[in-house]
């Protein structure tokens, strides 16, 4: 993550590097101009997009106290950039995610509202410790929550008093996802504030995998942003969207549009199979009980428990479970594709696979391995492909379901070698 | 200090241009149309398919949402979010599952009765049929064969036949498999990998031998099983 990587030029002691630093996406110092007008070009692309116009608001605020006092060419522009931004307010009430700013900050920008005048007392924040309001400094991420906590608000020059307060009102109404950590005591006071207590988000688009971004999502419950660039913000919704794809089991294109649509896709699966799983535990739960009767009431007739069907008439705890089990699952792989459909107890599977190798000694031993009685087999070699159709039936008392059926076999077509996969139900 | 503004802006290079252009996907764009002349056309182009593909991806979001019990806020970033955790939930439960199946599967002794049972009436109904077990082989052409076998219907018979296929160097090149009353046909166009060209009595003999040789190694097999 180069924007991570910052962090050299991040020199509170020279005001020129501090204002690239201040969010601008590409900053060296040998590139303030070309930086700052690429962050206006930002701001501009994006004012269509309102979650992106927090960005273009970001990029101002700093800009009117850094270039205030220095001697800078672009400072001329600081009258004008305020005239952009009656746009961008439009999109404050659309914002939910808002970047954070610092105690000081705020106190500060009250302080200054429209009057550029405490320019000193921001530079002076520069030279706080980076992580001192944030309550885990053990982030190695050091950059950005120093600097944009000092800027991001985005409405402090307009001297507009009564802004802050709404911004508070509207944390206090955001939702439980959004706190106000009891550390930061200053900062309760003054509105524009929320920290995640620990690093959310910081580490979600330093680490792909998901596991560890589960767990320091979950682990306070609270999520943060801390966009110091839009590109950032865009790096981390990357992120997410690969994060996504890689909980799929079969992701094909690598556009967002495709992403989001496999994601619906294995959801809806995911129900699925739950459903069935669920219908399943029920069943078997009905027979055990049933054969637990039968055995009590009849040794003789014990031997017939097995046959689920046979429910005496004077039963009390008969269970009626007549749901009528239906999945329909579907696995693709580079080279094989599977689709495996159950209704009651009758699988129908259909596979297709580019290798030229026969499969079928493989798939009919998973068959036999999973319980499933061959009723019908059809298929061959078309071309390039191997493509079957298989009608089985479960048989009696094997509770094998739709998504064990299609990981294993697709496990096994892709393998090729695997004579029979272990055990019957442990993979999803 | 109106027209300053919009001299300044302009040498900034803000203009519709880039705002319609210059976003993440128009950037591509950007250097095509300064060289073309009819950059109007060539931009409104874009500007549709960029908005139609602006549109299919917040269509898909929306079913998204609509689908997770979100928690948190309703933005794009959250979606994804909440997407991700609603997945994680689903996957753990059908796992949890799962597991209680494997318990509750390991714990009943349901079904080692009805194999025995099985074959039983397997052997019954063929007979009362009048099917007969059969091996037939044809010849088409060279080395290419016509295999058709009627079997007693078993557990795993399938994938002995399929075996020997591979143990004669057969490779199937479309097989068709009913089964029946108990019985099996099993009927298959092979030819042979191994270039000599097999005589069809051979085939018939060594598949009928194979045949028998299936019947008792599965009886013993279901011996086995009985006793566990």
């Amino acid at each position: 993550m180069k924007v991570y990587e910052e962090s050299g030029c991040f020199d509170p002691h020279s005001i020129p590097d501090c204002q690239e630093l201040m969010g601008l996406p590409g900053p060296t110092p040998t590139n303030c101009h070309n930086s700052l007008e690429d962050t206006l070009n930002v701001s501009s692309y994006n004012h269509h997009h309102h979650e992106d116009a927090s960005a273009a608001l970001d990029m101002e605020p700093h800009q009117h106290y850094l270039l205030d006092n220095t001697t800078n060419s672009h400072s001329h522009l600081i009258p004008y950039l305020t005239q952009d931004l009656p746009y961008d307010q439009s999109h404050w009430e659309s914002f939910n995610v808002l970047p954070s700013s610092s105690p000081e900050a705020d106190a500060a920008a009250t302080a200054a509202a429209g009057a550029y005048t405490t320019t000193p007392d921001l530079l002076s924040l520069f030279h706080l410790p980076r992580c001192s309001f944030l309550p885990n400094p053990s982030i190695s991420f050091e950059t950005t929550p120093g600097s944009p906590s000092v800027v991001y608000d985005p409405l402090f020059h307009l001297n507009l008093p009564p802004q802050p307060p709404v911004f508070r009102e509207l944390l206090q109404s955001l939702p439980h996802g959004y706190t106000v950590p009891a550390d930061d005591k200053d900062a309760a006071g003054v509105g524009g504030l929320y920290h995640d207590g620990d690093n959310g988000i910081i580490q979600f688009t330093r680490d792909i995998s998901m596991a560890g971004r589960a767990k320091d999502r979950d682990k306070a419950g609270k999520t943060t942003k801390h966009f110091a660039t839009e590109r950032e913000r865009r790096v981390h919704l990357n992120d997410k969207y690969q994060a996504l794809r890689t909980m799929v089991p079969s992701p094909t294109k690598n556009d967002r549009a495709s992403i989001v649509d496999d994601a619906i896709k294995y959801i809806k699966e995911l129900l699925g199979t739950v459903r069935e799983l669920q219908i399943l535990v029920d069943k078997k739960r009905c027979g055990q009980e049933r054969s637990k009767r039968l055995k009590t009431e009849d040794a003789a007739s014990a031997a017939d428990a097995g046959d689920v069907e046979c429910k005496p008439l004077g039963d009390p705890d008969q269970c009626y479970n007549t749901s009528l089990r239906s999945s329909w699952l579907q696995r693709k792989s580079k080279d094989s594709e599977v689709d495996v459909r159950i209704v009651d107890d009758e699988v129908t599977i259909k596979l297709v696979q580019r290798k030229k190798i026969n499969c079928l000694l493989f798939v009919s031993r998973l068959l036999d391995e999973l319980q499933l009685d061959l009723q019908h087999v059809a298929g061959g070699n078309i071309g390039d492909y191997y493509s079957f159709l298989f009608n089985t039936k479960i048989y009696e008392g094997s509770s094998v379901y739709a998504c064990a059926i299609a990981n294993k076999l697709i496990n096994v077509v892709d393998r090729q070698y695997a004579a029979a996969p272990p055990t019957n139900s442990t993979s999803l | 200090m109106d027209m300053e503004f919009l001299t300044e802006l302009n040498e900034l290079a803000i203009t519709d241009h880039q705002r319609l252009t210059g976003g993440r996907m128009g950037r591509r764009k950007l250097e095509d149309d300064d060289d073309n002349n009819n950059s109007k056309e060539f931009k409104s182009k874009n500007l549709q398919a960029e908005r139609r593909r602006r549109q299919k991806l917040s269509d898909r979001l929306l079913t998204l949402r609509s689908l997770v019990p979100i928690i948190t806020n309703m933005n794009k970033a959250t979606i994804i979010d909440d997407a991700i955790t609603y997945i994680q939930e689903l996957q753990k439960t059908s796992q949890v599952l799962s597991e209680q199946l494997l318990e509750m599967e390991g714990s009943s002794e349901e079904s080692v009765m009805p194999m025995k049972l099985e074959i039983d009436v397997a052997q019954h109904d063929m007979k009362k049929c009048g099917i007969k077990e059969e091996v037939k082989v044809s010849n088409i052409d060279g080395n290419k064969f016509l295999i058709k076998i009627i079997v007693e219907k078993k557990r795993g018979c399938f994938t002995q036949l399929i075996e020997a296929m591979n143990y004669l160097g057969f490779e199937l090149s479309e097989t068709n498999v009913t089964t029946f009353s108990g019985a099996m046909l099993f009927s298959s166009c092979v030819h042979g990998k191994y270039g000599d060209t097999l005589m069809v009595e051979h085939i018939e003999e060594l598949l009928s031998e194979m045949m028998r040789s299936m019947k008792t190694s599965s009886q013993s097999a279901i011996e086995l099983g009985n006793t566990n």
